[in-house]
């Protein structure tokens, strides 16, 4: 037995490489799963969670626009469906927060927990913790923006182009990039700040309020359209939406997808950098399990 | 020096046991209360990014409300919000929605969270061995709540009525405060209640999110109440800071102060006060109990 758990133990520690990695990630996402579902109420939020954000929006839409169309929107983006422009918006934000919260308080739920130093001790990159969350949190808002999709489409009388399906899953893709980039920066924040909550619900609010959501950036004032621009989330949900609403024939597709990338490359660079920096000083100054 | 560690030692027995022997239990303890209340709002103020909390965040919340108006209706407050609102001007509207509905949601994630964050520093079960009625604790919860609920509630306004040139009829200020008195000892026992599901289902973020999003969805802050479904204006009505919105609203904005339906107000507000009392005082009991019983108080 104690052979055994010899040979065990030295196997671990030889692990290396992508895929021991991805498996030490998706270890985590299951993990994940598995403490959500122990919260009976968690079920429920994730099943309702989508519609509770979408139904305001569609209250406030009716309320101004009174019908289903308007010229207004017509006007500024060439569409006058405000119900599927803002549906496919809105459906994709349950993604960005879910990756947001999920995964940049993913170390916090940990240390509150009073695991995150015995998880840092274990034979894996430090940042495979966090992909692990992103991984959970990429199938649990993924779940959501189909939940929401599918209502829409019953209930509001959304139209997709289902040949933009795939597109917008590549859009998906490239964003999930570029948002890790955004992620780290989060996980760092919680890690110096601790009750760094309310720096995150900040920084996500003021990239929810700059993103093409509910409306173009062209309402924005312009200080904020700057803002909008260098934010990935921007051209995510414009890609996103773009393409589903679209197709192939999509005219900001090039736009979307160059952006896309630019800003993936900058942001996983930057962020990937400060993660590095901050776990190690974080750990030099014996603050991990700290509140 | 250990014989005097020893005398202050003796001494601080002598004095627990006085305290002891003369303690009678009271159905309040006012002072445990004031207690509670400013250990939370130091704890607050130790975290000073709390201020971009009160202060700042939310504009960014009901900004894109606004936005999104702009959006499908255009600069102007179109026709038909004035038709089904009787209202001129949708920010006009929004602000005063927003203005009273922070104090929901600080009664949502305040009081509940709080017993949270005691079990997550481990202090739950000591502050429940205390020889203080629970009403204290909770009320000393509710009172630092309602101090942060304020202060966020104004800045919140200030700067909207500043950014949004928005304007209130300035005689709306003395019945605004009466109404908001009552509604707040009405949310005290809409907060109570939210204590007693997070005691038993333990993870509030998931349940004050649900609480938080669908009492939200159903009160008149962005849309006029008659833009909802009549069951679900029911259920709105409810919600003590539902009546809250529409009489501020509409003394804020008409500058109109008619004591009948003042009166209907308060009278309503009251009852629902009382009644939230007793269901959320009656629940925090049982879930005090249900937790004891089993043994989850410090579980997480």
């Amino acid at each position: 037995m104690e052979q055994e758990q010899n040979t065990l133990f030295q196997k671990m520690w030889k692990r290396k490489g992508y895929r021991a990695e991805l498996r030490a990630a998706s270890a985590l996402a299951i993990k994940q799963w598995q403490v959500e579902f122990s919260y009976p109420l968690s079920v429920l939020w994730f099943i309702v969670m989508p519609f509770l954000w979408f139904i305001p929006l569609i209250l406030v839409g009716t309320a101004v626009a009174g019908g289903p169309s308007s010229a207004t929107l017509d006007g500024l983006v060439g569409t006058s469906d405000w119900i599927t422009y803002i549906a496919l918006g809105s459906s994709y934000t349950g993604l960005a927060i879910s990756l947001m919260w999920g995964t940049g308080f993913a170390m916090r739920r940990e240390q509150n927990a009073g695991t995150l130093e015995t998880l840092m001790t274990t034979p894996m990159r430090r940042d495979t913790l966090v992909w692990g969350s992103m991984l959970h949190n990429l199938q649990h808002g993924g779940l959501g923006v189909i939940l929401q999709l599918a209502a829409s489409i019953l209930l509001f009388g959304v139209t997709l182009d289902w040949w933009g399906i795939i597109p917008a899953l590549m859009i998906v893709g490239l964003s999930v990039i570029g948002m890790q980039g955004l992620i780290f920066t989060i996980v760092c924040i919680v890690l110096t700040a601790k009750q760094g909550w309310m720096i995150v619900e900040f920084l996500s609010s003021t990239l929810l309020l700059v993103a093409p959501i509910s409306y173009p950036i062209a309402v924005l004032p312009s200080v904020l359209q700057y803002l909008s621009i260098v934010s990935p989330l921007t051209w995510s949900v414009e890609g996103f939406r773009g393409f589903l609403m679209n197709g192939i024939a999509y005219s900001g597709a090039f736009n979307a997808v160059m952006a896309l990338i630019i800003l993936d490359i900058v942001f996983v660079i930057v962020g990937g950098l400060l993660f590095k920096y901050t776990e190690s000083y974080v750990r030099k100054k014996g603050a991990l399990s700290q509140f | 020096m250990t014989e005097l560690i020893q005398n202050d030692h003796e001494a601080s027995l002598h004095q627990s046991s006085d305290y002891l022997e003369t303690f009678k239990p009271r159905a309040m303890d006012w002072t445990a209360a004031k207690t509670f209340a400013i250990k939370n709002l130091r704890i607050a103020l130790r975290y000073p990014a709390n201020i971009l909390v009160w202060g700042f965040l939310p504009i960014l919340w009901f900004a894109p409300y606004i936005l999104m108006a702009t959006a499908v209706g255009g600069l102007e407050t179109t026709a038909h919000f004035t038709e089904i609102s009787g209202y001129g001007d949708f920010i006009q509207f929004v602000v005063i929605g927003w203005f009273v509905y922070m104090y929901l949601d600080n009664s949502i994630w305040g009081i509940g969270n709080n017993f949270r964050w005691e079990q997550f520093s481990g202090t739950l079960e000591p502050l429940f061995t205390t020889p203080v009625p629970r009403i204290s604790i909770l009320l000393g919860a509710a009172f630092s709540d309602t101090v942060q609920g304020t202060v966020q509630a104004l800045i919140l306004f200030g700067i909207s009525t500043t950014m949004f040139g928005a304007s209130y009829a300035i005689t709306a200020i003395l019945p605004t405060i009466i109404i908001l008195l009552v509604m707040v000892i009405g949310l005290y026992g809409f907060g109570f209640m939210l204590a007693a599901l997070i005691l038993v289902f333990k993870d509030p973020s998931v349940l004050s999110e649900l609480v938080s999003e669908t009492s939200y969805m159903i009160s008149p802050v962005n849309y006029p109440i008659n833009a909802l479904p009549r069951p679900v204006q029911f259920a709105a009505y409810m919600i003590p800071t539902t009546i809250g919105i529409i009489t501020i609203r509409e003394i804020a904005i008409t500058g109109a102060w008619n004591l009948l339906s003042f009166s209907q107000a308060l009278i309503a507000l009251g009852a629902l006060a009382v009644l939230f009392w007793i269901i959320g005082l009656a629940c925090f009991q049982f879930a005090e109990n249900w937790t004891k019983q089993r043994g989850h108080m410090g579980g997480f």
